[in-house]
């Protein structure tokens, strides 16, 4: 039989088969390929759309507790502030006001003692599972103070992104004992040559100041005694000792500041933090006052016990005029005492109170 | 007949090539090169910064501001220098940074109002604020806009109570 | 018989080899560019800032020519449709309501806002 020649180029049958499957198998395992890569990525380039979605939390978005509310920086109704139940910052300070921000959700987010870098950040404001290292900061605009931050230094190469905010500063009233022209004319001055004790009372009426009718609308002007912080001061309570013609009898008593209630017409506490002559005090015991007494309430303050939404809340601080000693001097004098006339309306009354302001500031976000 | 015990090599010779091309192919197709223009995340930061910018400056300081509708921006557009007062502003703002890096940021202003007796007719735009330099073309700007209600007359028109668009061309240098 | 000659096979071993190391080293090397990408231009196609400006003109508005302004302004300038019921209708008893509508070709937001 002829041998067949040597460049036939046949290939055989089985050949053909098992080489198509082969290349069937092969093209759909490669078009598989590029998914693999896909849990793979490197993190270094989307440090600037971290930084965007941080930045976009911590600027418009109130925040949230576990229980839904969203002022996540004070302690409503627990005696200490629980940093557990705060899901996630946010520094706004209400939904419907993006970029304007709460001076207590600032000073509470930027509090080292209150909250540690990296993990509780992390948790709350960055998410994702790799470890980013960040850095935030807020500065105000065209003030000298410097800017708040945490975290670590910028290092060479990092992601960035710059918001404008305002700070919606804090409101507070000042009643000033040297101007007794203005305290006669709102007959806060009261008692006679007996009165040894005084009450003097301001009244937060959360019916024109949060209720329905008030005249301010918006969340980023109103006054909010029950979740912003808000400041009382008495200055030169001294002046204020007089006899019936308005002339000084300072040196005829000294004055102690027995206790200050805080009441909402069914509840009453006592607060028990004021701050006499610009010194802080924890006063379990009535206290001698030169000539300041100021009441702060702020994120650390106690408001347990009472409910800061009721229609009326007083704040009473109560005086005792003592006798020094001195001869030619009564019993008792006038002092700044309003129990029988009309409490000082903190309201939203720029005379009486200097109202909310925005500041401009700059709020950075740099992740890396 | 002739043995084909060599196909077997043959095989597995077109196989192992097929791999390695492949391989190859996709190796150099994975990489891609991304110019930090065609990411878009510098136009983005610098749309932020415009918009937060005249957010900013819209937003009434305090109770008596709102209820006028009165805010900085609008006390600038009814000044008769606001070519200056938003110049500087403006700078003021959008250059201030705490930590991070010194900007260098320019920009030209513009505004538009609408005349009155006609419906959908707008006037060309009106100069709010020129560069400080000519534009060349060259660069890469962001538009952002910001709406405020002003009582200013618009061209020829009366003054009255109008809505005017006050629009920002921001690049960086 | 003779045995094929299989030198060829160190050569095959040699390709492949590079081949893995070729792809192990792109898997190490690559950047993935892409997320940063649809991320910004995702933000920038959104017109958040757009919404929330229109948004609290209209909530201001105080008279029909202001809605004039900016039905023209809008269309004409940030080619968007803004529509809006102007005066404001009473519901609820004492508030007062108006339906916000804005389309930009991409996005489209409609409200039914409620004055506080």
């Amino acid at each position: 039989m002829l041998a067949m020649s040597d460049d036939s180029a046949v290939l055989s049958i089985d050949f053909l088969v098992g080489f198509t499957i082969f290349l069937l198998a092969f093209i759909w395992v490669l078009s598989i390929i590029p998914g693999l890569l896909i849990g793979l990525q490197a993190f270094t380039i989307d440090y600037d759309a971290v930084a965007y979605r941080t930045g976009v939390i911590l600027v418009e978005d109130p925040g949230q507790k576990s229980t839904n509310e969203t002022s996540w920086e004070i302690a409503t109704f627990q005696q200490n502030y629980n940093k557990a139940d705060v899901l996630r910052f946010g520094l706004a300070v209400s939904r419907e006001d993006p970029n304007i921000l709460s001076l207590d959700k600032v000073n509470r987010f930027f509090d080292n003692t209150t909250f540690n870098y990296p993990g509780d950040y992390h948790n709350r404001s960055i998410f994702g599972d790799y470890p980013y290292r960040f850095n935030i900061s807020l500065k105000y605009i065209g003030s000298p103070e410097s800017a708040k931050s945490i975290g670590e230094v910028l290092p060479e190469g990092y992601g960035y992104i710059r918001r404008f905010v305002k700070i919606k500063s804090m409101s507070n009233a000042t009643i000033d004992g040297s101007n007794l022209t203005f305290l006669n004319n709102e007959r806060f001055i009261n008692g006679d040559n007996t009165t040894r004790t005084h009450i003097f009372s301001i009244l937060l009426n959360n019916t024109d100041l949060i209720g329905e009718g008030s005249l301010v609308k918006d969340a980023a002007y109103k006054i909010i005694p029950g979740k912003e912080s808000f400041m009382i001061n008495l200055t030169y309570l001294n002046q204020t000792i007089v006899n019936a013609m308005n002339v000084s009898q300072e040196n005829c008593f000294n004055i102690s500041l027995n206790n200050t209630i805080v009441s909402d017409s069914t509840r009453t506490i006592t607060f028990f933090d004021p701050i006499i002559d610009e010194v802080p005090l924890h006063m379990t015991t009535p206290q001698p006052v030169k000539r300041n007494v100021s009441i702060l309430y702020n994120t650390t303050a106690n408001r347990r016990g009472l409910n800061w939404e009721a229609p009326q809340i007083t704040i009473s601080l109560i005086f005792n005029l003592i006798p020094t000693g001195e001869p030619g001097c009564t019993m008792g004098s006038r002092f700044l005492n309003n129990t029988y006339t009309a409490p000082f309306d903190y309201d939203n009354n720029p005379n009486n109170v200097t109202q909310p302001q925005l500041r401009d500031a700059v709020v950075e976000v740099a992740v890396w | 007949m002739r043995s084909d015990g060599g196909q077997l090599y043959t095989i597995e010779g077109f196989a192992a090539a097929l791999i390695m091309i492949s391989t190859a192919y996709l190796v150099v197709n994975a990489t891609s090169v991304y110019t930090a223009g065609d990411t878009h995340i510098n136009d983005m930061q610098l749309e932020t910064l415009g918009t937060d910018a005249l957010t900013v400056m819209g937003t009434p300081m305090n109770t008596t501001e709102y209820d006028t509708a009165n805010s900085t921006l609008r006390m600038i557009l009814e000044a008769p220098d606001r070519d200056v007062m938003f110049r500087t502003k403006f700078l003021e703002l959008v250059n201030s940074s705490g930590t991070g890096p010194k900007q260098d940021i320019q920009f030209v202003a513009n505004y538009t109002c609408r005349i009155d007796n006609s419906d959908s007719t707008i006037p060309p735009l009106q100069p709010l604020s020129s560069s400080s330099r000519s534009l060349t073309g060259g660069e890469h700007p962001v538009r952002v806009t910001k709406w405020v209600i002003v009582n200013t007359p618009c061209g020829n028109e009366t003054t009255r109570d109008r809505a005017v668009l006050v629009e920002v061309l921001l690049w960086r240098d | 018989m003779a045995r094929l000659n299989d030198d060829a096979q160190w050569i095959v071993l040699m390709g492949f080899l590079v081949s893995f190391s070729f792809f192990f080293l792109a898997l190490v090397i690559n950047q993935a560019t892409v997320v940063g990408q649809t991320t910004a231009e995702s933000v920038i196609e959104f017109p958040k800032n757009d919404i929330r400006d229109v948004r609290s003109i209209i909530i201001r508005t105080e008279s029909d020519t202001i809605q004039k302004d900016v039905y023209a302004i809008s269309l004409g300038r940030k080619n968007a449709v803004v529509y809006y019921t102007f005066p404001f209708t009473p519901c609820y008893g004492k508030y007062s309501c108006t339906q916000i509508h804005f389309k930009s070709g991409v996005t489209e937001y409609d409200e039914n806002w409620t004055s506080p």
